[in-house]
């Protein structure tokens, strides 16, 4: 395997870890937060498997074996009520954002497109969740505090 | 709903941090100017500089529409100010100047949007200015496919961001 698709496939485990982390996340997410919000939960849930799907797939093309879901995942704050659980959603969005932001740079092609789409994507929940933007979307070496706001919906 | 309620297991020996690898993503800090371009993903050094360049002109005429909407809209400070603040990093970000006076003559071949150009009424002005940033988004998805990796990287987030405050410029106005 040349030196380019080690690294791509690398970056896709790591997406691929990301999704799964998301999914179990989202689990958490589903089960604590208000009524009024849950639809967009359950869509983002659902948007996270298709991804975990899909990168699945792009691991095995490329002759590579699938990481799997850990058993149990350790929260980065407890996630008590709703309010929480949308902060977590939050997380687990720019999470998502920052490994796909490493995939852009270590694919090509249609894969590229793919990651592309799915960084844009995890970059606009994330604004859902947090009410606010940030400048640069799964960069962390860039991460700042959110500059740009509006009434939060939670 | 077929929503899992979670494993109550939350802690255990097989516990992994859910977010452990964030910290990955900061080995490579922002994208460089130079010419330490020995990435394999495309595309000559010349093109990259041509397509920086061009992303930093984009985001210049993006910062002038916020520009003319703010000139012609002044009740829409307090909601466009931030949206502005982070077009303004991006020009920078790309290599340009965060403060380009807006006499500057664009050097691209669409006309920079003069105040006259903005809509009457609020809502109108903030539907064209979350369209100027969608289209500008995808068209900055298609364009970063044939770049080096780093600056396709820095593209990808800045077009997200853009996707982003499509929807904060479109949410609000309803």
């Amino acid at each position: 395997m040349s030196e380019e698709k080690a690294a791509e496939l690398t970056a896709l485990q790591a997406a691929l870890a990301a999704e799964h982390a998301a999914v179990y996340g989202y689990g958490v997410v589903g089960g604590r937060i208000r009524e009024g919000r849950r639809t967009e939960a359950k869509a983002a849930y659902d948007a996270h498997r298709a991804r975990r799907d899909a990168l699945v797939r792009e691991v095995r093309d490329l002759g590579g074996k699938p990481v799997a879901a850990s058993a149990a995942y350790a929260l980065p704050f407890p996630v008590p009520d709703s309010a929480t659980a949308v902060r977590l959603a939050a997380e687990l969005e720019e999470r998502v954002a920052g490994v796909y932001s490493d995939l852009v740079r270590a694919s090509t092609g249609g894969l590229r497109g793919t990651a592309t789409e799915a960084l844009r994507e995890a970059a606009v929940r994330a604004v859902r969740w947090r009410g606010g933007s940030v400048p640069f979307p799964g960069l962390a070496e860039r991460a700042a505090t959110p500059t740009a706001s509006v009434t939060p919906t939670a | 709903m077929p929503f899992p309620s979670p494993p109550r297991t939350l802690l255990g020996p097989r516990r992994r941090s859910l977010l452990a690898s964030a910290a990955g993503a900061a080995l490579l800090v922002g994208c460089s100017t130079d010419g330490d371009d020995s990435e394999s993903t495309g595309g000559s050094q010349s093109a990259a500089e041509r397509a920086r360049a061009r992303a930093a002109t984009d985001s210049e005429d993006l910062l002038r529409r916020y520009d003319a909407t703010l000139a012609a809209h002044p009740t829409l400070t307090e909601r466009l100010s931030p949206l502005r603040a982070e077009v303004v990093r991006h020009v920078t970000a790309f290599g340009g100047n965060g403060s380009t006076p807006s006499a500057t003559p664009s050097a691209t071949a669409t006309a920079s949007p003069s105040a006259s150009a903005v809509p009457a009424t609020a809502n109108d002005a903030l539907s064209d200015l979350a369209a100027a940033e969608r289209s500008l988004a995808d068209r900055r998805a298609k364009a970063l496919l044939d770049l080096p990796g780093e600056l396709a990287r820095l593209l990808a987030s800045v077009a997200a961001a853009g996707a982003a405050h499509a929807y904060l410029l479109t949410e609000g106005a309803k």
